[in-house]
């Protein structure tokens, strides 16, 4: 069968799409997301899509998928009605949580409501030791009066999570049993099956997360699943998880909490592929979006990946200052920095008489000044229409219609009358605060974590990444910008490229110094059973399967862990020395002191044998009309320039000096005086210093 | 605004000195040795203008930075005409410029063409800085000789080098001087990436220009610090509040404040406040000066800078050989207890000036308990752990349950971390019904914990306030359940009280149990809406007779 792939990422304003054909061949389409349903716009842009194509969804090899409804049910706390059974004396782990704040000098801050009320929190006589003794029998019948009370309060979804049960599960699993037999209208979830790891707040959260998200993620598969088989699809439905694998929906339907960052996992997958296949795999994947800027960083052409991450409405940021205002999810996800200064973002001038952009945003509805639809505060978007980087006509291929003469209007009133500037004094300014703004993000997945950023390639994505790349290069020293291959739906083009993957955890918790390598090889046997089970039901033999095996170490006494890779034949004395290479890159110091293993971690991954080349991409432009040059405002000049402006299909392989500006359906790159854009195969765009040019 | 400042070059400004400071700060956390540092995240970085005012403030522990001008002005004193280039000079004692042992600054002078132009700031709290007990943090030292090792303003480096003599001094007197060096060499490290980037800001702008634009800075938030100020009604008002006891014998300790607003500016008086102390509960004036900034910058509107500007604006005094301003050799370790009542009291006083920003007492600053002895097979252990906290309730919404004191941002332990690594078994962590101060909006309740020890017999160390004074309700507002400790010494027997702060022997499966204040109400507790009774009822943080007792609540409202 001749292989059809679809990738659909759902955002606040379109949902995109693309097509991809056995030959490499790439199709696009943005269509408007329909938030209330977002399945709808899933399926008629399917629809749409493939009849631009000339094909029929019964031609459709596989669909992945990148899916908000684990993100925007936790934001709008519009999941299951979620119980918790906990160990007698421990109803509160969940909303007692790390009583961090995320805030200073802020007495009007709020906490996040636990996603399971108190009164649904309730306890069961029962106690595991830390060594995994019994201490007290789990006595059955608190399960089911509780569970009783559950029914009567109409009580969806239960989780399980009992004190030290990631050392033995026995009374999880016993309890999980008495609920799904004699209770079988509950959805439920026990801690040992998400994440047998130490610490117990971090546990519970994910659990109950993933409790909280079952009804909602279950409902929207299925019928996502159902309308697509109604218009004849006869493929697997994949989506796409946190740490940037693909699962089948029915894993995604039961571990929803694995599945809540899957959107822009799709993008940072889709950096690190294209990254290994145009030897700059060491790189920022910048993407901007309307409401924030994203960066993570790939090494050695994968990304980075956090063990823990808590999610929050905003902002998710995995900074260590800001930790304490969202909801803790202890599962592997990629390592993603976010600041609120996107397209949106609101300029506007504080009381004491100083000019800020954002983390307020107009987001895509009102949006910018320039769509006026009723927000007449000036946005990022505004200042780069008024500067000119943004066809007046409309962006994305003229698709949304805008006034800009409302953009200009917005920054007159509201930032150059009342600071008594000009207006293209008051719209650079704004956009010089947004790529401040952006540079901060990236300056947090670099800098916080031992990297500089100069030894790194940034690449560009999101409709407005590559608007903004170049100068926020300059501000970190960066040289070299990449803007991706239809950037515009780079999300939906990553998914495309994903592994189907799949990541297990056990509890190990022994000192190195003469640790057992007994205790991990059997621990490395019981994960590889329970990885070839799982991989079996998504249609692969063992023999398809790489297995990598993780250790976390750290010194006895620290809280926190390094993840090593682990290989079957390592000494206790190899993983010391692995621990000790990565501790001094990232902390310039080590010691000896003692060290312990305390999780051996597997990702199982089946590599796609369909999975999108980034070597062979063909990706077809959408035509547009050959553009008019226009004035455009650099900083360099200090003034408008008359600039040509081109359109990406057009460019061929000739280098395009800056001035310029590149059009195209999904995205506007900008190249500043001085540089120099080079087109590459497979559609991305490289845009460095030119030569003997003075600096920009 | 001066019309040589361009605004947006000034935003810019801003923008970049905070991503300075944070990165000052990344760098610290990213290479300190300690878990201090480390895990629980006590320093602070900052960077300074060449008078030794602070222009931009990492976000990390708050009550340091009111401290730094008083160091730096240490600093320049002794040293003006004799600071060169990756000099670095370390101070921590309380009674020229530092605040309590454990807390070492270290300042760094930032050259550009050969002149001074500022100084960049990091503050570690170390691991043990030596004296009678380990940690050099204990609350019943009589004197500061007894508290390690006091350190007046030295160069640590000069020139780039590590002082071989300041070294071995260091090394020779404290417990873990690995640690405690590699803290020090992080700070150093810190501090000169601070200095590096400042040096880019000089060379783009210039240094007459960006000098011009760090004053203006100041200058910001100072406008925006005396245009609220400006606002509030002229006048005097005073507040006290009390820290139980010393530990030693149990007469209560006033800190009692006059704040008084005259047009734009306030001054704050502590006269009234107890006399020094014989336990390590005295807070240097430098500390107290950290805790009044903090109390008035919580309960400005505006997103003002973190900055010196704000500082201006304030004056404070407090009355010598006072608990708030104690005279050589009065000891200063455990000095964060009485900051939190300083904190306190500052908000009581604060809330007669603007009653609709300032929120009822919270639980009054973490109760500390150590647990120390010896496991079954002779090796020694020693828990140390925090319980925190609650915040009263608000002019506009209810307090908060299980959070940190505003005024620190520290984390707690987990249980199966702590169950893992030492011999106790925590019982209980949770909420305690009916613990919150009722108010139109209530307080958050308090947080119980408990501990069964494991193994034969070990030392119980307990260190709590707020038995004998409750956390303060305001504008009606009831206060909230007091601190209370508790001990079982068998499983089938009854909960003995203990007292507030206590050292004694525990034995093998006996429980001690803390319940934690919870935070006071707001507002008549008569007004509280009904449908948020019903729901404090309906998720069982209050009892129907305290629904009953404080709301008027009839059963058959439920």
């Amino acid at each position: 069968m001749a292989i059809l792939r679809l990738g659909v990422d759902i955002g606040g304003t379109f949902t995109d799409l693309v097509a991809q054909r056995g030959d490499g061949t790439l199709s696009i389409l943005k269509v408007t997301s329909t938030p209330d349903d977002p399945g709808e716009a899933v399926v008629d842009g399917l629809l749409q899509l493939l009849g631009d194509i000339g094909a029929e969804m019964s031609d459709v090899t596989e669909i992945v998928h990148g899916t908000t409804v684990g993100s925007n049910t936790i934001l709008q706390k519009l999941g299951a009605r979620t119980g918790l059974l906990t160990t007698a004396g421990f109803r509160d782990v969940l909303e007692i949580g790390r009583i961090r704040t995320p805030v200073m000098f802020d007495l009007s801050w709020e906490k996040p409501e636990p996603l399971s009320p108190r009164r649904y929190r309730r306890e069961v006589r029962e106690r595991i030791g830390a060594q995994g003794d019994i201490v007290h029998p789990l006595v059955e019948d608190d399960i089911r009066e509780a569970a009783e009370f559950f029914r009567a309060e109409g009580v969806e979804a239960v989780a399980i999570c009992f004190v030290n049960s990631f050392v033995n599960s026995e009374h999880e699993v016993r309890t999980r049993n008495i609920l799904e037999r004699e209770f079988p209208e509950l959805l439920v979830t026990a801690s040992y099956d998400v994440l047998p790891e130490i610490k117990e707040y971090e546990r519970t959260s994910t659990t109950v997360v993933n409790a909280y998200l079952l009804k909602a993620m279950r409902r929207y598969l299925e019928r996502l699943a159902s309308r697509l088989e109604a218009s004849g699809l006869r493929a697997p439905i994949r989506v796409v998880t946190s740490q940037g694998g693909m699962v089948t929906a029915n894993t995604a339907a039961d571990r929803p909490v694995f599945v809540v960052g899957s959107g822009p996992a799709g993008g940072v997958i889709g950096g690190a592929r294209m990254g290994a296949a145009s030897n700059t795999d060491n790189a920022i994947v910048f993407d901007l979006g309307g409401t924030t800027a994203k960066a993570s960083v790939i090494e050695d052409g994968k990304p980075m990946v956090t063990t823990e991450y808590e999610f929050r409405e905003g902002i998710s940021s995995p900074s260590r200052f800001v930790k304490g205002g969202g909801y803790m999810l202890k599962v592997p996800a990629i390592d993603i920095a976010e600041v609120g200064a996107g397209g949106g973002s609101i300029a506007w001038i504080d009381a004491g008489g100083l000019l800020k952009v954002g983390p307020v945003s107009a987001g895509a509805d009102p949006g910018p000044a320039c769509y006026d639809k009723g927000n007449d505060q000036p946005t990022v978007t505004d200042a780069n229409v008024f500067l000119g980087y943004l066809n007046p006509n409309g962006p994305a291929g003229g698709s949304l219609p805008i006034k800009p003469e409302r953009s200009e209007l917005a920054i007159r009133t509201a930032i150059a009358e009342p600071l008594g500037l000009s207006v293209v004094d008051a719209a650079q300014g704004i956009r010089r605060l947004a790529n401040l703004e952006m540079a901060r993000a990236i300056r947090s997945v670099t800098v916080e974590r031992g990297k500089d950023p100069r030894d790194l390639a940034l690449l560009a994505s999101g409709g407005g990444g590559p608007v903004h790349a170049v100068e926020v290069a300059e501000i970190l020293g960066i040289s070299k910008v990449v803007v991706t291959s239809l950037s515009g739906v780079f999300c939906s083009l990553g998914m495309l490229s994903a592994d189907v993957e799949h990541s297990f955890v056990q509890s190990v918790l022994s000192p190195v110094d003469g640790l057992d390598m007994v205790v991990l090889v059997n621990a490395v046997d019981s994960l590889r059973a329970r990885a070839i089970e799982r991989m079996s039901t998504e249609g692969f033999a063992e023999a398809q399967v790489n297995f990598e095996y993780a250790v976390d170490v750290r010194y006895i006494g620290q809280s926190s862990e390094l993840m090593l890779d682990f290989e079957i034949g390592m000494s206790a004395d190899d993983i010391r020395r692995a621990f000790l290479d990565s501790y001094h890159q990232l902390y310039d110091y080590t010691t000896e002191e003692p060290l312990e293993v305390v999780n051996l971690r597997l990702v199982a991954r089946a590599r796609h044998e369909s999975a999108l080349d980034f070597r062979t991409l063909r990706p077809e432009e959408v035509p547009l009309d050959r553009p008019d040059d226009r004035n455009v405002y650099f900083p360099s000049n200090d003034g408008f320039v008359s600039t040509s402006i081109l359109a990406r299909g057009d460019l061929g392989d000739t280098a395009v000096s800056g001035p310029a500006v590149i059009e195209a359906y999904d995205t506007t790159i900008v190249v500043p005086p001085g540089y120099l854009a080079i087109s590459h195969a497979g559609g991305s765009i490289v845009i460095e210093k030119g030569p003997g040019e003075g600096s920009a | 605004m001066s019309r040589d400042i361009d605004p947006i070059t000034l935003a810019v400004i801003k923008n970049g000195l905070d991503s300075i400071v944070d990165e000052v700060a990344y760098t610290i956390l990213r290479t300190a040795r300690s878990e201090i540092v480390k895990d629980v995240m006590d320093y602070s970085a900052a960077l300074c203008n060449k008078d030794g005012e602070m222009i931009a403030q990492a976000k990390t522990i708050a009550l340091h930075l009111g401290a730094v001008p008083e160091a730096i002005q240490e600093v320049i004193s002794q040293y003006r005409d004799d600071l060169k280039p990756n000099d670095a000079v370390i101070l921590n004692d309380p009674y020229q410029g530092g605040m309590h042992l454990p807390d070492i600054f270290m300042i760094l002078p930032i050259f550009h063409e050969e002149e001074l132009q500022g100084f960049s700031v990091v503050i570690c709290h170390h691991t043990d800085v030596g004296g009678r007990v380990a940690g050099s943090n204990a609350s019943d030292s009589t004197e500061i000789f007894q508290e390690g090792l006091r350190i007046p303003a030295l160069k640590l480096y000069e020139g780039g080098e590590m002082s071989p003599i300041l070294k071995a001094i260091i090394e020779k007197n404290v417990r873990v001087p690995d640690l405690v060096l590699g803290d020090l060499k992080a700070q150093y490290t810190a501090c000169q990436v601070g200095a590096r980037e400042i040096r880019k800001l000089f060379e783009k702008y210039g240094v007459e220009a960006a000098n011009l634009y760090f004053d203006e800075l100041l200058d910001y938030a100072e406008r925006m610090t005396r245009s609220e100020i400006a606002d509030w009604p002229d006048g005097t008002y005073e507040f006290t509040d009390y820290i139980d006891d010393d530990g030693f014998n149990g007469t209560p300790l006033p800190i009692q404040v006059a704040v008084t607003v005259a047009g734009d500016h306030l001054y704050v008086d502590y006269n009234g406040s107890s006399g020094q102390v014989e336990a390590a509960l005295n807070s240097t004036l430098s500390y107290t000066n950290s805790c009044t900034y903090l109390s008035v910058r919580s309960v400005l509107k505006g997103d003002i800078p973190n900055n010196a500007g704000v500082f201006r604006c304030i004056d404070v005094s407090a009355p010598e050989a006072s608990i708030l301003n104690p005279r050589m050799p009065a000891p200063c370790a455990a000095r964060a207890l009485t900051g939190y009542r300083v904190f306190d009291a500052m908000l009581g006083a604060l809330s007669k000036v603007v009653p609709d920003r300032v929120p009822a007492a919270g639980e009054g600053g973490n109760t500390v308990v150590c647990i120390g002895g010896y496991r079954p097979d002779q090796t020694p252990f020693i828990v140390v752990d925090m319980i925190c906290g609650a915040w009263g309730g608000r002019p506009d919404r209810d307090g908060i349950e299980a959070i940190t004191n505003p005024s620190q941002n520290l984390s707690n332990t987990p249980v199966e971390t702590l169950e893992a690594s030492q011999p106790i078994r925590i019982e209980e962590y949770g909420l305690i019904p009916d613990s919150c101060g009722a108010g139109t909006w209530r307080g958050g309740l308090g947080i119980r914990r408990s501990y069964r020890l494991l193994t034969d017999s070990a030392t119980l160390q307990l260190r709590a306030d707020r038995t004998a004074f409750s956390p303060y309700g305001l504008s009606g507002g009831a206060p909230a359940a007091r601190c209370t400790n508790w001990i079982r010494r068998h499983d089938d027997g009854d909960w003995e009280a203990l007292p507030g702060k206590i050292t004694c022997k525990m034995e093998k499966d006996q429980v001690v149990r803390h319940d934690q204040a919870g935070g006071g109400g707001f507002g008549d507790p008569r007004n509280r809406d009904r449908a948020r009774v019903s729901e404090d009822l309906w998720n069982e943080k209050i009892t129907l007779a305290y629904a009953a007792e404080h709301h008027g609540f009839g059963s058959d409202e439920t």
